[in-house]
Parts: C-alpha cells; sequence; structure tokens
C-alpha cells in the first residue's frame, strides 16, 4: 500500500515523513527542500503491522507545475495512484493551501488532511473548526504537529483505513476546454471563492496577517541591501570559522590521537608479517582512511551549524537579499540556497537548482555551485592549511570567498557566452515565519553526515588507497619496487604523463597528479592519496605537526612551496567536482553540450586558477616567473580561442532560433 | 480611492485590491493567481526597499522583485 505526501511548499511533509517511516531526510524552513520524491515503509507502530510505504514529494501549490519539482508532484499523484493521499495543510496559511487540496480531492483518491504547524496557530490565537472543515471538505482532517509527533498517529491509521475506497469532491471543475485560457482562468476563480468561503466559516484569526508583527522588523534588517549582507557574511565567517579553525580542530586533534594509536597497534600486531602486508595496511589502509576521518570533526560541526541556519528561516531572507547581486551577473537569489548548501555537499545542491525557474539560470547555477568547496574538500583545504601555512584560518576563508568570486566570475562568462535572452526573470520567495532551531533536527542531520562520512572513508576511500598503495609498491612486471626506483612504479608510470601538464602550474610531479585524479572519484581521497603516496601518515594531525615542525618535514617531502602548494590546494578546489557530482549535473542539466560545458569550465578554471597563483606567487616571492610559464601561457590562449569560438557558435545558433521567432511572429500577422 | 497605481509605488503599511496583473508572462501570472494575488485580491504592502518589497498575500509574505511589484496594479 502506498501513501502520498502533498501539500504546499515548506507545510511540513517531509518533517512528517521521517516523523513516520524514521528516515532522516533533508528538512529546512523555507519553501522547495525536497525536490525529489522519496520512499519507504512507515515504522511498525503507525502501519498496524501492514506493508504501507510512504512518498514524500516536493512542495506544490497546485496541479499546474511553474518550477521543475512542482512537476514531479502533480505527475505522480495522477499517474502512480497512492491508495491513500495525506494532503499536508499548512495551518496558518489555510486559505492559500486549500486551493490545491480542492484539487487534490477530484482525483478520487481518499484524501486526509493533516492541518499542520496547529501549535503555531495556538500561539497566534487562530482558531480552525476542524469539524466544520471536515464536513465541508468531505474528508477527514486532523491537527497535527510534525516536529512533536502530535496526531501522526491518527492521520496515518485514517488514511490506511480508507486506502482503495473513492473519495466523493466537495467541488468539481466544470467540463471545460482546458486550452482555453480564459474558461481556466474562471473555474479557477471560481475554486478560490469556494475556498474562500469555507475559510470564512472555520477560521477565526486574531492577529491578522497583514499586521507588522516582530519578524517583520528582524525581515526589515536582514532583507536590508547593505545590513542583510554584511549579516549573512558575518554569519558564514562565523560558521567556517567554528567548524574550520575552532571547534572543529579542536575535537580532530582529539580523535587523531586515538587513530594514530590505533595505527600503531596495527602495526605492532603485523610487526612480524612480511613487510609489503604491513605497510599496505598499516600505512595504506590504515593511514590513508585514518587521514580522511580524522577531518570527520571538522565536516562534523559544519553540518550541525549549516542544519541550524537552513531550520530558523533565514535561507529565504539570505536568497532574498542577494537576489540583486544574482540577477546582475546573470544567476537569480534562488541561486544562493544551492551555493549554502554545497558547502555541505555538491549533490544535493546542484538538485536544489531544480526550484530555479528559468533554464538557463537552472543550468548555469548547477554548473557553477561546486565552486563553493564541499564537506569533502574540507580534509584538503585543513591538510594544507595546516602542513604550509601554520593552520591559518585565512587559507579556508579565502577558498570560501574566492569560490564565491568564482562563481560571478563564472556566471558572466556564461552570460557572455550564450548571449543576453530577453527573457524577464522574476523573483518572488516565500518569507516563511521564523522558528527556534531544533537541537534535535541538526544533530540528527549532523549524525547522518558523520555515517555517510565514514561510510564513504571504509568504502570508497578505502578501495582506492589500497589500490594506489599497491600500484605504488609494484611495477608493470609485478616485482616490488625498490626503493629510489619509485619512478617506475605502475602508479608513477600513469600518472606521469599528467604531471607533464602541471608543471606550469608548479606541482608537475607524479605523486601530485596521482592525488588529484584520485580526487575526481571522491575529494577526500586527495588527502588520502598524498598520504600513501609520501608514506606521510603521521601529518595529519595538521595542528601539532604546525607546532614541531613536522609541517616543514611535509612541506620538504612534497617539494612544494608556500605558492605552490596554494596554487595546488586551488586546482583541487577549483577543477570538476568528483564523478557523483558530475553525474547529478548530467541529470539537472538535460543537455550534453551543457555539461561539457560545464566540466570544460571547471577544468579551465582550476587551471587557470592554479597557474595564476604560481606564476604570479612565485615572481612576487623569487622575483622571476615560474617554470613552465611559456607552454602554460599557450595553454591558456588555446583555452581563450575555445571559448571565442563556442560563443561565436552559441550566438549564431541565438540569432537563428531569434530570426525564426520574428519570421513566424510576421507570417503570422 | 480610485487611482491606479503599480505596486511599486504604492505606500507601506497600506492594503490594496489587486485590479490588474500583467507580467507579460502567462505561467508567471498563473503562478502568482495560485499564491491568492489576483484582481479583486488584497495585497499589503509590508515594506519597501531598492529592488525589492515584502508583501502579504492571503496569509503569506513574500519577497517580490521590482519587476513583479510593477506588474502588479493596485
Amino acid at each position: 500500500m502506498r501513501i502520498a505526501f502533498a501539500g504546499n511548499p515548506n507545510s511540513g511533509k517531509t518533517t512528517m515523513y521521517n516523523a513516520l517511516t524514521g528516515r532522516s531526510e533533508k528538512v529546512g524552513n523555507w519553501g522547495g527542500v525536497t525536490v525529489g520524491s522519496k520512499e519507504y515503509q512507515l515504522k511498525k507502530e503507525y502501519s498496524g503491522g501492514q506493508e504501507v510505504i510512504a512518498v514524500d514529494l516536493p512542495g506544490a501549490y497546485s496541479m499546474s507545475p511553474f518550477t521543475p519539482e512542482e512537476g514531479i508532484t502533480s505527475e505522480y499523484v495522477r499517474t502512480a495512484n497512492p491508495d491513500a493521499i495525506v494532503n499536508i495543510v499548512d495551518a496558518t496559511n489555510l486559505s492559500r493551501s486549500l486551493f490545491f487540496t480542492t484539487q487534490l480531492l477530484e482525483l478520487g483518491i481518499p484524501v486526509v488532511v493533516a492541518l499542520n504547524k496547529s501549535d503555531i496557530n495556538d500561539k497566534e490565537g487562530t482558531k480552525i473548526d476542524v469539524a466544520k472543515l471536515s464536513a465541508k471538505l468531505n474528508c477527514p482532517v486532523f491537527e497535527t504537529i510534525s516536529t512533536e509527533d502530535k496526531g501522526l498517529a491518527d492521520v496515518i491509521k485514517t488514511a490506511i483505513s480508507l486506502a482503495g475506497s473513492t473519495q466523493k469532491a466537495p467541488y468539481t471543475q466544470a467540463d471545460i476546454n482546458l486550452h482555453d485560457k480564459a474558461a481556466v482562468d474562471a473555474e479557477d476563480r471560481k475554486r478560490y471563492d469556494f475556498v474562500n468561503k469555507i475559510v470564512a466559516d472555520v477560521e477565526k484569526r486574531q492577529v491578522l496577517s497583514a499586521e507588522t508583527t516582530k519578524q517583520d522588523k528582524i525581515d526589515t534588517v536582514l532583507t536590508n541591501p547593505i545590513a542583510g549582507i554584511l549579516i549573512f557574511a558575518l554569519v558564514m565567517w562565523f560558521v567556517f570559522w567554528v567548524s574550520q579553525t575552532w571547534l572543529g580542530p579542536l575535537v580532530a586533534d582529539w580523535l587523531v590521537g586515538w587513530i594514530e594509536t590505533f595505527q600503531g597497534w596495527v602495526a605492532g600486531q603485523l610487526e612480524n608479517s612480511p613487510a609489503i602486508l604491513s605497510a599496505l595496511i598499516a600505512d595504506g589502509i590504515v593511514g590513508g582512511v585514518g587521514a580522511v576521518v580524522g577531518f570527520l570533526p571538522l565536516v562534523m560541526v559544519m553540518y550541525f551549524l549549516i542544519a541550524l541556519l537552513e531550520d530558523c528561516g533565514y535561507m529565504a531572507r539570505v536568497s532574498a537579499v542577494m537576489d540583486p547581486i544574482f540577477k546582475r551577473v546573470g544567476l537569480s537569489g534562488k541561486s544562493v540556497i544551492p551555493v549554502v548548501i554545497g558547502t555541505g555537499c555538491g549533490i544535493p545542491a546542484i538538485m536544489a537548482c531544480r526550484t530555479i525557474r528559468d533554464e538557463r539560470e537552472r543550468r548555469a547555477t548547477s554548473m557553477l555551485t561546486t565552486f563553493i568547496p564541499c564537506g569533502a574538500k574540507i580534509p584538503v583545504i585543513a591538510l594544507f592549511a595546516g602542513a604550509f601555512f601554520n593552520g591559518a584560518g585565512w587559507v579556508s576563508t579565502l577558498s570560501y570567498f574566492f569560490g564565491l568570486v568564482l562563481i560571478f566570475l563564472g556566471a558572466l562568462l556564461i552570460k557572455g557566452i550564450t548571449g543576453y535572452k530577453y527573457r524577464k526573470s522574476f523573483f518572488i520567495m516565500e518569507l516563511p515565519k521564523y522558528k527556534a532551531p531544533s537541537l534535535k533536527f541538526a544533530f540528527r542531520s549532523m549524525m547522518e553526515r558523520a555515517k555517510a562520512y565514514i561510510i564513504k572513508a571504509g568504502t570508497i576511500i578505502l578501495v582506492c588507497n589500497t589500490i594506489v598503495q599497491i600500484m605504488q609498491t609494484f611495477n608493470w612486471h609485478f616485482q616490488v619496487v625498490e626503493e629510489g626506483a619509485e619512478d617506475t612504479s605502475i602508479l608513477a608510470s600513469i600518472a606521469s604523463p599528467f604531471a607533464v601538464l602541471l608543471i606550469p602550474l608548479g606541482f608537475g610531479v607524479w605523486q601530485l597528479a596521482a592525488a588529484a585524479i584520485t580526487g575526481f572519484i571522491a575529494k577526500e581521497n586527495v588527502v588520502g592519496t598524498l598520504a600513501v603516496v609520501y608514506g606521510l601518515t603521521a601529518f595529519i594531525d595538521t595542528e601539532e605537526l604546525a607546532l614541531t615542525g613536522g609541517a616543514n618535514e611535509v612541506a620538504m617531502t612534497m617539494g612544494l612551496t608556500s605558492v605552490t602548494a596554494l596554487a595546488y590546494l586551488f586546482f583541487n578546489l577549483y577543477t570538476p567536482p568528483c564523478f557523483a557530482a558530475i553525474g547529478a549535473m548530467n541529470s539537472e542539466m538535460k543537455s550534453k553540450g551543457w555539461l561539457w560545458g560545464a566540466i570544460g569550465l571547471q577544468l579551465g578554471t582550476g587551471y587557470t586558477v592554479a597557474f595564476l597563483v604560481n606564476q604570479v606567487g612565485t615572481l612576487i616571492t623569487e622575483g622571476h616567473l615560474a617554470a613552465g610559464f611559456v607552454p602554460g601561457l599557450i595553454a591558456e590562449i588555446c583555452m581563450v580561442i575555445a571559448l571565442v569560438l563556442i560563443a561565436k557558435k552559441v550566438r549564431a545558433h541565438f540569432d537563428e532560433q531569434y530570426a525564426l521567432h520574428k519570421k513566424t511572429a510576421n507570417a503570422a500577422a | 480611492m480610485d487611482e491606479r497605481t503599480r505596486l511599486l509605488d504604492a505606500e507601506v503599511g497600506k492594503t490594496y485590491r489587486v485590479r490588474e496583473i500583467n507580467t507579460e508572462d502567462d505561467d508567471m501570472n498563473a503562478f502568482l493567481f495560485r499564491l491568492g494575488c489576483y484582481t479583486g485580491e488584497p495585497i499589503t504592502l509590508i515594506s519597501k526597499k531598492k529592488n525589492s518589497c515584502i508583501v502579504v498575500i492571503k496569509d503569506g509574505r513574500y519577497n517580490l522583485d521590482n519587476l513583479l511589484s510593477e506588474a502588479i496594479i493596485v
């Protein structure tokens, strides 16, 4: 049996779904958090022993979709024939929500209405006559509070008992020609009249919605073009500072101590085993994976803080305050949400682009959002900040800030290439009521992330590290590589050709090339591979090393100066994301041209940024250009030529299209 | 009060009736309709900034950019 959860955006569908199934799908206090359908079995205590699948759907205002994610919902309830629908209604906005409710009631599938957020109504003194509403809608209605599990059992029990029966609609649309816009409009108006009458009958408000409240005063500050942006910058800086400079490393140090103890113990156990086995297990597996796990606390703290931000209602305000700036470069205020989500992981960030209506803006955002370093890149940043810059906080701040700058520059570039399209880009964003962020949800979100991180470290990263370890231990004749002849290993011979390309960037050695390549599988691999190829598993303890002078040792071993280290870090941060994120881009863009354009842009950006940092940095610190300036310059010129050619082609196509429209317009006239 | 004005030029704190919506984009008009923003319905301007404003439609608050508030005649 399938029960679908449908309702307006930000009415609390996913929160209810999580409570009923025990899942931890992403929740947040803004419209458009859920962008795809999710399904899972109900917990036993709710299903009464039957097999019941709950289906969580993206929010929709009506059955006619406006943005891509709304389309998923109307498509599902229309074609997938769920056995019952739970319609989650935001009880604080009954007058808007019931429009969609009456449409759902017409489908013939039994509907149970959950009047969610009824605690806010209690607080504001809004009273809804549930019995009367139920009679008027011709379906059961319950008051619920998703965040406190209140009323959920009644809703789901009733939905299960009604499953398979037929719903009688209280309001049915007249048989009209759906292509006749005027007729559809008139029908929709009648439907709203019907809804308005019901609301007038069942709802009594003490606080009128149009009155200015305390929340409006906060909004005035947060959406102020100057104060609002400053506050946003400050909030994000605080999140990064706490997670990556203060609390995160504090916990990480403690964890790393344990990992090292464990590694020592494993090495002790393997004392009498062959050296290769001991190296593979102690250095390759435990060391490489440990290097990645050591940074887990930084990621966890950040997830916790971002979850708090997402839960309180701030995101919608950020989106509103950033809209004018983002619009100027050809994006939308809604692009801010993927960018913030992207600090955690690029994949949900790319998926969140679905809430952007304009296709070009949507594709451009999903192409650019991964310039913001994701959680998997935090270990890379932290490692380099610790080993080369004394653990300086500015490295991480600069990484994020520079990522944002690249998003702006990239957006301008895309705008230039695709040509200005004469379409108005409107911005409308619902500003939800603020609420105190739930520590419980933030904690769950953090633990969920930690679990995923550890699983990843124990699977993908572990396998990659083992392969890297084996590939560098053996040569092509499967003989163990002798000391001093490391360049003959399988890994070295594969990575060396790539390394040549990286000479103008200042890090043209096979070890670093290999780490950058494994980074495409998962960005944490950069750290894992470096730890393996340099046998420097101890350098994960970046704070300690900075104090004991070990950072110098790391720097010496890797043969990087602070300039080339920064170039290498930036190269890894701004090249294409991991394959999984590229896959997400592919499915959101739905265009091979855009996908390859995105990969090309990201490769070009990573290369260019590293090239500039290395050459300019070397010029400043050493007074001369770095090696490989001329080949690098030639590569850059080739990229510019490629860009111009692509722009020409795209624009010619655009002109063609435009001309065609004109022609048809003339013909019509 | 018979004067027609764009929401963009309306007075903060006042509740108006929507007289006309023309964004020159049918889907956008329809979307506004579904939020409850259509001819004859009340709309309240809560605050106004250089590039945007905050309005109350039905029982929800929305941030609109100037392109939209220009297109809503009250």
